[in-house]
């Protein structure tokens, strides 16, 4: 890899961006790729395929008219921001690091998104909006909802449909989600928006217990992002 | 009691009411408050003129109740001092308490949060933006 290449790279890794390493055979000269952004000088063929190992995570060989193509994909962490510093959200951010993906917990009742309530999780107490603008959302990031207030709950869910996150979650019943729906709606999202929102969230396998829940969410999250056109059972 | 009764048309209106500005460019003093267990959050900045508030501004993350209070004060406070602020806050929370009717003068529209009697839960996000006043009055004269 030639040094302004590596530049590059750690300039996206500290941006959070994605950027494919493509590096012929033949040649073994590496260059960089922006899957999701302008294709440049490079072929549309291995632009494309780096777009579609970028999209499923996966490194590996890819045959082009030029030859074999070894792509290395660099992917930005993914993120799980929870809003909503709760019970579920207590079992919910242990295991979301356990799956190995970052977590941050916003919630801007002090009294809950407490040190003594999440040990080591990254706490955040501004209100939403404002939080979620200074993490950044991206197409790597997952948002789910728990406060159950709607003056919370509402900016946060606005901001992740405002972002590419590819899971927007919302804790609670099938009656409150259709109140929901119709605040956002107020809001200028289409049912195209809205149907981006998991709500009731998680999984349905029956999840009774806050631990159970917060397994039936992260499974929803991860399905969301491992298999994007796979099924996504509501609960 | 219900929700319609709480937020009944005259406290909606007075808490969508136009928020002209929410900064000074110059404040004398201001202060942030909020509450650690719903996350309201009130700012006011002032201009204090010989004890006595010359210019205000607000910003309100909060519920009805704390941007309807908020509001209030954002109209009522102009021109009042240290003093009538702190018999301001003290007429809300008798008011709130039951212990006295609402008072006439500047601070009337305190009669808008009269169904907040029966919800003590609530007394906090009408005063908050009173402390709040204070608070930034107070910072001001330091």
């Amino acid at each position: 890899m030639k040094s302004e290449s590596l530049a590059t790279l750690l300039e996206a890794v500290r941006a959070k961006r994605t950027v494919v390493l493509a590096t012929p055979l033949a040649t073994g000269e590496g260059y960089l790729v922006e899957p999701f952004g302008d294709r440049g000088a490079v072929e549309a063929e291995v632009h494309r395929a780096a777009a579609e190992a970028a999209a499923s995570d996966r490194s590996g060989l890819v045959d082009t008219l030029a030859g074999k193509v070894f792509l290395r994909v660099f992917n930005p962490p993914v993120s799980v921001v929870i809003v909503g510093a709760v019970h579920i959200a207590q079992a919910l951010a242990p295991m979301v690091r356990l799956a190995g993906y970052d977590v941050v917990v916003v919630d801007p009742r002090r009294a809950f998104a407490a040190e003594e309530r999440f040990p080591g999780v990254p706490l955040l107490t501004e209100w939403p909006d404002e939080a979620l603008g200074k993490i950044g959302l991206g197409r790597r990031s997952a948002v789910v909802t728990m406060t159950h207030d709607p003056k919370i709950d509402d900016p946060a869910l606005a901001a992740a449909l405002r972002s590419e996150a590819f899971y927007v979650g919302a804790l609670g019943s099938k009656k409150t989600q259709a109140a929901r729906r119709e605040r956002l709606a107020g809001l200028g999202f289409t049912d195209g928006d809205l149907s981006r929102i998991h709500g009731p969230v998680g999984l349905s396998i029956g999840a009774s217990s806050t631990g159970e829940i917060a397994v039936a969410i992260l499974s929803q999250l991860v399905g969301c992002l491992r298999q994007p056109s796979g099924p996504r059972t509501g609960a | 009691m219900t929700s319609p009764d709480l937020y009944h048309e005259g406290l909606l209106r007075l808490a969508r009411s136009e928020n002209r500005a929410p900064r000074l460019a110059r404040p004398d003093g201001q202060a942030t408050l909020d509450n650690p267990l719903c996350g309201d959050q009130v700012t006011f900045e002032v201009e204090v003129r010989d004890g006595r508030i010359a210019a205000l501004a607000r910003r309100v993350r909060g519920c009805v109740l704390c941007e309807a209070s908020a509001a209030l004060l954002g109209r009522a406070a102009l021109g009042a001092s240290a003093g009538e602020l702190a018999e301001a806050r003290a007429c809300a929370l008798a008011m709130l308490r039951g212990e006295a009717a609402a008072p006439g003068g500047a601070f009337q529209e305190l009669a808008f949060f009269t169904p907040a009697r029966e919800v003590p839960s609530r007394h906090r996000c009408v005063l908050l933006p009173f402390e709040a006043l204070e608070e930034a009055v107070a910072q001001a004269g330091r």
